[in-house]
């Protein structure tokens, strides 16, 4: 059983429907697939041309030396000459390090590769450490290389989307394309539908379909529909319809990862496949090969090299032997930048016995550009807040805002967050329209933060398990 | 000189055959990495399935191409939930006879005078075209292309019957002396029965 949501545009009446049932759709895919992450305020780095920090812009608020130190970081990558520099993002928990990173990593677009990796991730029994790096160093190289591919390039005469009655299972759909010789009809999967209605394709328009990866372009509307009534945007172009045949094989530019090129050069091949234990390593003769090919199409012309960035989270998990691996990848010009980002102070280098700032050996130190971040004042963290409750939809009274600001300076700003969500489900129960003092007091009373809760284990430690062996004996944590 | 070389390219490649539910499986891999691989019906000989693999630029494996009949079944599920074409719209396949290339187009349901047949020397194809503009195809001759034959409007006809379209192009003398020669030198190669193995189990 299936309700067919069709497509055809020739009045204006028609226009408007299919608007109307475009949107209620987006809307219903939105809800579903986006969830609000930590970080998803976060739009690029805030500073303007001159590479100074606006207070408060695109998600960011304050740490204006730090975003300013990162600000010229990101055009050193732009510029793409320097291989193999590293910088780390110091400061207390909570202070912005990994906003920071996410900021860089939007404000340098999809073209650059951006690989975010916490220190721990490497720590696998299936790889080794080295493995894991030297994947992670590769995934942050891009090259742009030239290849011929298939395109289907079109007009659309017809979108034809069909969804189950029950409103869950698989959608199918339909695509009529024509160019001035010839019609086909396309059996449209999950994936091109969705990209489809992202792209929000209508009937009339050129498009152009990447075969092997399913990328739709909208070229522009055909110059045949310019005089339907069409509420139209100044921005909207008119294109030809294409000639010809519909499949064309075409040269397009596009960006790789060294790993991705790896990825399709070592899979074992035939039957042998079957008997080899996948452990995902690759070859050192692969990627040599690899290297070598590489360096031989820059020569020829036929690719560049963009180098992207690596930021490692947490990088005081990473051990001694990671550091010195890192010290010598790092001298090879095919090397990304390297951001790591840690809140630890001299404490000891995994794997040793010796302190260090940072848990970082010194002659990595050396290496590094440290970028450190401050406390927040309680008019950006007041600010923060604020941002928090726009992205998760939460209305929020001024002085209910007040105390968890004050909330917030006491404690931390994570916890001043969490409880944002709380509050706000507090609220609804009691069918209210915007927190309140009083619920932000009910969520206080209901979860501890972190101090509360340790001093609730002082007072009470009597009563807990175990606590009879003594109190003193604790061991300090093993992180070798 | 040309078709010379083709057979010269044929000898040096590096081949294995195989015989199996009466067709006559060969399997070519060139210098550089390009697979071939056809199948001749062993009672009549005819050509049934030219394909090719081609190396990516980027390494791994592609898909075959087929040049001389097709793929029978659809590669399940659709890839990666991407598109594919209508199983009503025109299926282009071509199928060659003993004097003829030959080509077919099913699901095309117009009437003969709609189409029309070209053959253009000098962009080295052939194009079919419909006035109703529903249908277009430029289609390529390899075994001219690598024989460096050129393309004759003479040599082309077509017809039309139960929803296909037949286009046949008539095998110019050079190609009828090249296929046998190429098929005196595939007699030479030992094919392997089915079921045989490639060493002796003791």
């Amino acid at each position: 059983m299936h309700s067919a949501v069709q497509v055809p545009i020739s009045t204006l009446r028609g226009v408007m429907a299919t608007d109307t049932a475009q949107k209620v759709q987006e809307v219903r895919q939105v809800t579903r697939i986006e969830r609000i992450g930590a970080h998803s305020h976060i739009r690029g780095l805030g500073l303007d041309d001159a590479l100074e920090a606006r207070q408060t812009s695109q998600g960011m608020v304050g740490q204006g030396s730090a975003r300013r130190a990162a600000g010229i970081i990101l055009e050193m990558i732009k510029e793409g000459k320097i291989a193999g520099r590293a910088v780390l993002i110091a400061g207390q928990p909570g202070t912005g390090k990994t906003a920071i990173a996410m900021g860089m990593a939007q404000a340098l677009g999809q073209d650059t590769p951006f690989t975010a990796i916490a220190g721990s991730e490497i720590f696998s029994l299936e790889m080794s450490k080295t493995e894991a790096l030297t994947q992670a160093f590769r995934r942050s190289i891009g090259i742009r290389i030239k290849e011929e591919t298939e395109i289907i390039e079109g007009e659309v005469v017809e979108i034809q989307v069909d969804r189950p009655a029950s409103g869950t299972g698989v959608k199918v759909g339909k695509l009529t394309l024509k160019t001035t010789e010839m019609e086909t009809i396309y059996d449209l999967g999950t994936k091109m539908i969705e990209s489809l209605t992202k792209e929000k394709v209508q009937a009339g328009d050129i498009i152009t379909i990447d075969k092997a990866t399913g990328k739709v372009t909208k070229l522009g509307r055909s110059f045949t529909r310019a005089r339907d009534y069409d509420a139209m945007g100044p921005q909207t172009k008119f294109v030809q319809c294409p000639e010809g045949e519909l499949q064309k094989r075409k040269e397009v530019v596009h960006t790789v990862t060294l790993h991705e090129i790896d990825v399709i050069n070592s899979r074992t091949q035939g039957f042998l496949a079957l008997f080899s234990g996948d452990t995902g390593e690759i070859k050192t003769e692969v990627r040599e090969q690899i290297n070598a090919k590489v360096a031989e199409w820059r020569e020829e012309g036929k690719a560049d090299i963009v180098p992207g960035v690596l930021f490692v989270d947490e990088v005081h998990m990473l051990d001694i032997e990671c550091f010195s691996f890192l010290n010598r990848a790092l001298e090879s010009d095919m090397a990304p930048i390297l951001i790591m980002a840690t809140n630890r102070g001299i404490t000891k280098i995994r794997g040793t016995n010796y302190e260090s700032p940072h848990g970082i050996p010194l002659d990595l130190l050396d290496r590094l550009l440290i970028i450190s971040t401050s406390e927040y004042s309680e008019k950006e963290m007041k600010q923060i807040l604020k941002i928090r409750c726009e992205e998760e939809d939460v209305e929020m009274s001024d002085d209910a805002l007040m105390l968890l600001t004050r909330v917030g300076i006491e404690t931390s700003l994570r916890y001043a967050i969490q409880l944002i969500t709380t509050a706000n489900l507090v609220c609804r129960k009691r069918k209210g329209q915007e927190v309140e003092v009083e619920d932000i007091k009910r969520v206080y009373s209901l979860f501890l933060d972190e101090s509360r809760s340790t001093q609730f284990l002082i007072e009470y430690q009597q009563e807990f398990m175990f606590s009879e062996k003594g109190a003193g004996e604790s061991e300090s944590m093993e992180v070798a | 000189m040309a078709t010379f070389s083709w057979l010269e390219a044929l000898k040096s490649a590096q081949k294995s055959a195989l015989v199996q539910d009466g067709k006559k499986k060969i399997h070519f891999t060139f210098p550089d990495r390009t697979e071939m691989a056809e199948e001749y019906d062993v009672k009549t000989g005819d050509l049934l399935v030219r394909k090719w693999k081609k190396k990516k630029m980027l390494g791994g494996d592609g898909n075959w191409e087929f040049e001389v009949g097709e793929q029978y079944f659809t590669p399940t599920a659709m890839k990666e939930d991407l598109l594919r074409e209508s199983s009503s719209n025109p299926i282009f396949v071509r199928k060659d006879t003993k004097e003829c290339f030959q080509w077919r187009i099913r699901n095309l349901p117009y009437p003969v005078s709609t189409y029309s047949v070209t053959a253009d020397n000098d962009a080295r194809c052939c194009i079919v075209r419909t006035t109703n503009k529903k249908y277009y195809k430029r289609f390529s001759i390899p075994d001219l292309d690598r024989a460096q034959l050129p393309l004759e409007q003479s040599a082309v006809s077509f017809a039309h019957a139960n929803n296909t379209l037949i286009i046949s192009y008539k095998k110019p003398p050079e190609i009828y002396s090249l296929e046998k020669e190429i098929k005196a030198e595939l007699q030479k190669l030992k094919a392997m029965k089915d079921g045989d193995l490639e060493c002796n189990p003791s």
